[in-house]
């Protein structure tokens, strides 16, 4: 069987598939994460990058130099990065919503917090690549033609436990309907007596949890340098355009989508360019559907509904 | 004296470098962080001119202004015929993008750089004249962006970043003056950059990483978004702080770090404390008033 035909047998495409579905869970939670705050907030957060940094340093802390459990190396990673996210909103965006600042300055405000903590952290443990865990290679199985190793049920299922919980508690609880109202409409949602500053802070809360899970799950996987959650954060934005803003769900499909491209990519494109499809989407994005992709609206565009 | 020389160099191609991205940022409002990417644009297309075409430096340096200029259109206008929020993502996505471009390609140099860029001046001369060319560019850049701004098209210019709705009830077409002040702002990026290549001989494409956007707006801020010799204070004495922090004697490892802890926090410090920056922008005369 040549090359060719070898990528293009069944198990060969069913294991991609697999896989690009397991490794889209992390880049699902970090995007969901950056499209909740930019729906309720109304706010591109940058400083998601921070968080997630933060979120992965403290757990790598508490693993390797403290020794201490995972699930409180976990804990631990999630109290820190609550505690800079409330400083971020406290300290920060509330002085700049109160001075009604422009756009420019909270988008300067949101990098450069992100940059000050890649900083941060360089300077506290250094560029060299680190994974959470000395081993990163965990025991795998064949189910049928395809692999299945414990990360990635692990990561499947961590990703599909936090995005039904957020679907239960947007749906059925009394705070995660206000969250809907203040990403509505903030000033309409104060005058029915809504806590639109509570909300925020609800809302960054969530995405500290989805920031420092999907740092869990990646940090497991691959090392780590205090720059790196930049690049990942600019996956959960171009996923958060083309699922058009403002829908988590949109953003919940592209980002899968996106994930498995890449994964299929490896079939047709050397993997030095792989990273460039990112970037090539986004201005597909731009330029065509600078509203995000509707599947609704896209068939009715191509004439088939 | 070649220290100083190097010194002296690099203020006027941050000082060109700053008050472009002033242009873009703080005067026209628009929210764009790849400035970096416009600089390395310049600074290849000079080094590759120079090095396959042995092209004379100032038209390499012109050649590398009109490619920045031009790429920069790939961004503003798929972006800006959205909105101004589109302009932001776009053009991380082409400074990352293009950067992979850059590290992947055999022509660039890959991973490990250009480098054996010819210098157009060799000799004990060269540091002062080098001086001389970047600090001669940063003054015209700096004179040219003030005739600009303080000209009727400068009052355009804020008319639409303060009150876009009004402006274009006026008739004016805001998309294509943001489009024009976007491709000159960076067009001065490609100057410099082609300074830098031609002096320093060598580029590498993590020198125009999104960190080096930072610094830049670190620059900007500090000095005065909007002003037109912020911009100019907030280069020198950015640069001027890496030298003061070298007499800490600390190692290599910990001093980029704790150099860019100081630029971001300064920047949050001022975002909250002075806004406006070290120098106020120039509110309109009077008499300016009156004319209008």
């Amino acid at each position: 069987m040549d090359s060719r035909a070898a990528m293009l047998d069944p198990a060969v495409l069913a294991q991609i598939l697999w896989t690009g579905l397991a490794t889209s869970s992390y880049m699902v939670l970090f995007t969901i994460a950056f499209a909740l705050v930019l729906k309720v907030l109304k706010l591109w957060n940058f400083a998601q990058a921070g968080m997630m940094a933060i979120a992965f340093y403290v757990m790598y802390a508490a693993v390797n130099h403290f020794n201490w459990p995972t699930a409180a190396a976990v804990a631990l990673g999630f109290a820190a990065t609550l505690a800079a996210t409330l400083a971020y909103e406290v300290l920060g965006l509330r002085t700049l919503r109160a001075r009604r600042s422009s756009s420019l300055l909270f988008f300067i405000f949101t990098l450069v917090c992100s940059e000050f903590t890649a900083y941060a952290l360089t300077l506290i443990f250094g560029t060299e690549p680190v994974p959470l865990f000395p081993e990163i290679l965990s025991p795998t199985r064949i189910v049928g033609s395809v692999a299945v190793s414990n990360w990635d049920l692990l990561a499947v299922c961590v990703t599909l436990v936090l995005g039904i919980a957020l679907a239960l508690y947007l749906r059925l609880s009394r705070d995660g309907q206000f969250l809907l109202a203040v990403s509505d409409s903030a000033e309409l949602a104060e005058l029915y007596g809504i806590d639109a500053k509570r909300a925020y802070v609800v809302a960054l809360t969530i995405a500290s949890v989805f920031a420092c899970a999907g740092m869990y799950l990646y940090g497991s996987r691959t090392a780590v340098i205090p720059t790196a959650p930049l690049q990942l954060m600019l996956f959960a934005v171009i996923a958060t355009l083309l699922g058009g803003m403002g829908s988590v769900v949109g953003a919940i499909l592209a980002a899968v989508f996106l994930s498995l491209l890449q994964s299929y990519s490896v079939l047709i494109i050397p993997s030095q360019w792989q990273g460039l499809i990112l970037y090539v989407f986004l201005f597909v994005t731009i330029l065509f559907f600078p509203n995000g992709i509707h599947p609704g609206a896209l068939l009715r565009r191509l004439g088939l509904a | 004296m070649e220290y100083l020389y190097s010194i002296l160099i690099l203020v006027g191609i941050y000082v060109v470098l700053a008050s472009s991205f002033n242009l873009i940022i703080g005067t026209a409002g628009l929210v764009s962080i790849a400035h970096p990417i416009f600089f390395a644009l310049g600074a290849y297309t000079a080094g590759l001119l120079a090095i396959h075409f042995g092209l004379n430096p100032f038209a390499a340096a012109a050649v590398g202004a009109v490619v920045a200029g031009v790429f920069s259109l790939m961004i503003s206008l798929p972006s800006l015929r959205v909105s101004g929020d589109y302009l932001l993502i776009t053009s991380i996505g082409f400074q990352l993008g293009l950067l992979q471009v850059i590290k992947n390609l055999e022509l660039t140099g890959s991973q490990g750089g250009l480098n054996n860029i010819p210098t157009p001046i060799a000799g004990p001369e060269r540091g002062w004249i080098f001086s001389a060319v970047s600090l001669a560019a940063a003054a015209a850049t700096v004179l040219v962006i003030r005739w600009i701004v303080r000209g009727p098209y400068g009052r355009a210019i804020r008319a639409m970043r303060d009150d876009e709705l009004a402006f274009l009830a006026l008739g004016r077409d805001a998309t294509r003056m943001k489009i024009m002040i976007f491709a000159v702002g960076c067009a001065f990026a490609g100057m410099a950059g082609a300074i830098y290549a031609f002096y320093f001989q060598y580029v590498s494409p993590e020198q125009f990483e999104i960190l080096a956007s930072g610094t830049m707006l670190t620059m900007v801020v500090v000095g005065g978004m909007g002003s037109t010799w912020g911009p100019v204070v907030g280069a020198v004495l950015l640069l001027a702080l890496p030298q003061a922090i070298t007499f800490l004697r600390l190692p290599l490892a910990y001093m980029a770090p704790l150099q860019g802890m100081i630029f971001t926090l300064l920047v949050i410090l001022f975002l909250f404390l002075r806004p406006q920056g070290l120098v106020a922008p120039e509110a309109p005369s009077p008499v300016r008033a009156r004319r209008k």
